[in-house]
């Protein structure tokens, strides 16, 4: 298979310092005629040692925590950065989507930035005005397209932006997080876009932080891990990996107290999944019985504690929450150790990733003992065949509750006899 | 890898050779038609090392004259867009300074003006260092004032100071309307000698041009260069014959100072064409064009070799 994008052993390292003044670079000669030990900069090592290869027509998912390395990662392979070390090799035009407002200049109007990126992206002017039409209405700004783009609000900055990216005839399309900020119907147009794209055998690479997005669009996945190339491969495996860093990351954090309130009364200590025999696991089944487990240690008398647990996938607000506010069954007192269990008899979700949400409340419901925060991930797992590749590419920006339904037909009564 | 091209655009491709200190060599070829499934394009390939002026750059450099022109205009149309006098302004600027300088200098101080009006002969001289002044200060700006472009997009880099040079030109023909009728009222005719104008005008923007890919590039990695601009732009003011004239210089050195300094040159033709009605001097002209060129490919280089660490300092 030919190769779209390769990277080579490729670093990237940064300054520290974000500006460089002249009496800096005057100090380190100084220190160097008096041979002292110049003053160090501390180096960021964005990226440090890369290598992969992503074939031409393969939808590709950049995955890893903030500061990974990811939106490096595209800098170099547009060449807007270049690296520290080794070789980065590219074929065809790119379209980059990186950050919202990418190309446009706020002071020009909607219609001038599409005929300039146009032609940063190497399209005559021809080209542009044949695509023009398709741009706008992608995008479906209307009247402000004569505006300039300093008065558009950011949704419409960021459907202009990518209606441009994905519509001026990319070889290899990188989107970066963006589509996380349009409302649920931009992000539903986009991901048709994007696999429309990848159909016509165009290149995809997507980075984001929405998993379930990963896992429907994407084929392959590679996780990065601190600058480094963690895992590559396919893209369920690898989001897998990643959820099993994340959890071993939170517990790690809950180990170190930092999630709780300075001076609160209670800790929660770690946070578990379960299945119904009480085994810990990452990855559980639709159609069993499912445990969140919380560890606390109360260091004092704590009066009717309202715990509420709740379910999202990443998306803004939970789905789902079990809040003993609602039922009313907060235990009369706590003190010292222990656990609390919610468990749910089935979890009927699509196959994705899902975030646990925890919170502790005071008895009357007042005050945050433990801050809405949240506590553990896993994904749910269901036989994929039996969804259809097909509904799980599309389903990104839908709801992920699966409720038992049926379908019946009935042919309408015919006009004639 | 075929070496079938398809697709218009942009399809370069660069052969790197990974030695101690990579190089880019060259070869790079626009792709020929259209079908995007059609044929194997040919890799860009980027190694590490400092970057460097090279064929494939340069060729790259003329698929993207669109942009050029696209950043040219785009900035024309910025800076008219919330300004209520619009192009006034670039009347307004030469004016008000040559009247200003006729009035302390002229009248009194006495500067000689070659037998000529003082007004006429400052006008002819701040026309000329007033583009040259906002077309280095400008483009020594450009890539600072750009700096989200440079972290978003690919682009070459260079670019950007040439097409804010070449938005200057858009001020400079108010300008030269201004000088032309002003010659006018003092009775001075138009002469075949303003043939010579475009060649003076590329003087200035070469040299503006050398001069805005050094400090542009600079004041991406010391942005003190912010601060000392608008005070080298004023000594460069007063180390071109602008408020005197070049006869004021000692006539062994007149012709050395002219080629150094390509504004004095630029000013001195202008000069001579407007106010003279006469052509300008040979010798100093084709001198300093030939210098200003050197100081452009020089500033080229320097800014290429730096042009990679932009988008991480901008």
């Amino acid at each position: 298979m030919t190769t779209a994008i390769a990277f080579e052993d490729v670093s990237k390292h940064y300054r520290g310092a974000e500006y460089r003044m002249f009496r800096d670079d005057l100090s380190t000669a100084a220190a160097h005629l008096l041979r002292r030990a110049p003053p160090t900069h501390d180096v960021v090592r964005a990226l440090d040692g890369v290598s992969f290869e992503i074939p031409e027509g393969q939808s590709s998912a950049l995955i890893g925590l903030n500061g990974a390395g990811k939106t490096t990662a595209l800098k170099l392979a547009t060449r807007i950065a270049y690296p520290t070390e080794g070789r980065i090799r590219v074929r065809g035009r790119v379209g980059a989507l990186i950050e919202v407002g990418t190309g446009m200049h706020p002071e020009l109007t909607g219609r001038e930035n599409v005929q300039l990126y146009g032609r940063i992206l190497g399209l005559s002017r021809r080209d542009i005005n044949e695509r023009f039409d398709r741009i706008v209405e992608f995008a479906d700004i209307g009247e402000a397209l004569d505006r300039p783009v300093k008065q558009f609000s950011s949704g419409m900055q960021l459907r202009l932006g990518f209606a441009l990216a994905s519509h001026l005839e990319p070889d290899i399309l990188l989107v970066d997080e963006a589509i996380a900020v349009g409302d649920a119907g931009f992000q539903f147009r986009c991901v048709a876009r994007m696999s429309e794209l990848v159909r016509e055998g165009r290149t995809l690479i997507l980075v984001s932080h929405n998993l379930s997005a990963i896992e429907t669009l994407c084929q392959n996945a590679i996780l990065l891990r601190a600058g480094r190339v963690a895992a590559d491969g396919n893209a369920r495996d690898v989001v897998r990996q990643y959820l099993q860093a994340v959890q071993v990351d939170l517990a790690a954090a809950q180990g170190r107290e930092s999630t709780v309130r300075q001076g609160s009364p209670l800790e929660l200590t770690k946070v578990t999944i379960l299945d119904r025999h009480g085994n810990e696991l990452d990855a559980v089944k639709p159609d069993e019985p499912t445990t969140v487990r919380a560890h606390y240690r109360a260091h004092e008398r704590i009066e009717r504690p309202i715990f509420s647990v709740g379910l999202n996938d990443g998306q803004i607000g939970c789905f789902t929450v079990a809040s003993m506010l609602v039922d009313g069954q907060a235990p009369a007192v706590i003190e010292g150790e222990g656990h609390v269990d919610c468990t749910w008899p089935s979890l009927p979700l699509f196959p994705r990733s899902y975030w646990v949400w925890l919170s502790v409340r005071g008895a009357s419901g007042f005050g945050d003992i433990v801050d809405w925060q949240q506590v553990a991930v896993f994904s749910v797992v269901d036989d994929l065949e039996a969804t259809g590749r097909g509904a799980a590419t599309h389903s990104m920006a839908d709801a992920p509750v699966k409720l038992p339904y049926t379908w019946r037909f009935s042919a309408a009564p015919s006009q004639g006899r | 890898m075929g070496r079938r091209y398809a697709r218009r655009g942009l399809g370069l491709l660069f052969e790197v050779q990974t030695a101690d200190r990579p190089m880019m060599s060259i070869s790079m070829r626009r792709r020929a038609e259209t079908h995007p499934a059609a044929g194997v394009k040919p890799f860009v390939e980027v190694a590490a090392g400092p970057g460097g002026i090279s064929i494939a750059g340069l060729q790259e450099f003329w698929v993207f004259r669109e942009v050029l022109w696209g950043f040219a205009v785009r900035q024309v149309k910025i800076r008219y867009k919330q300004a209520v006098i619009g192009i006034g302004w670039a009347i307004l600027q030469p004016v008000v300074s040559a009247a200003l300088f006729t009035v302390v200098l002229g009248r009194l101080a006495s500067v000689a003006s070659e037998g000529k009006p003082y007004l006429l002969f400052a006008l002819a001289g701040l026309v000329a260092w007033t583009f040259f002044s906002n077309a280095a200060g400008s483009a020594s700006e450009s890539l600072v004032s750009n700096q989200s472009l440079l972290r978003k997009v690919y682009f070459p880099r260079e670019v950007l100071p040439l097409a804010t040079v070449g938005a200057a030109l858009v001020d400079l023909v108010p300008g030269l309307v201004v000088l032309a009728v002003a010659a006018g009222l003092y009775g001075i005719a138009p002469s075949v000698a303003w043939l010579a104008i475009p060649l003076l005008i590329l003087v200035l923007v070469v040299f503006a041009s050398g001069f805005g890919f050094c400090l542009s590039a600079i004041n991406v990695y010391y942005r003190d260069v912010r601060y000392a601009l608008p005070f080298l732009l004023q000594l460069g003011l007063f180390a071109s014959p602008v408020v005197y004239s070049l006869q004021a210089v000692p006539g062994r050195w007149r012709e050395l100072y002219g080629i150094l300094n390509p504004a004095a040159a630029a000013i001195d033709g202008f000069r001579r064409v407007f106010v003279h009605r006469d052509w300008p001097d040979v010798s100093i002209t084709l001198g300093a064009l030939g210098w200003a060129s050197m100081l452009f490919v020089l500033g080229l280089v320097f800014f290429k070799r730096l042009e990679r660490g932009f988008a991480d300092r901008a």
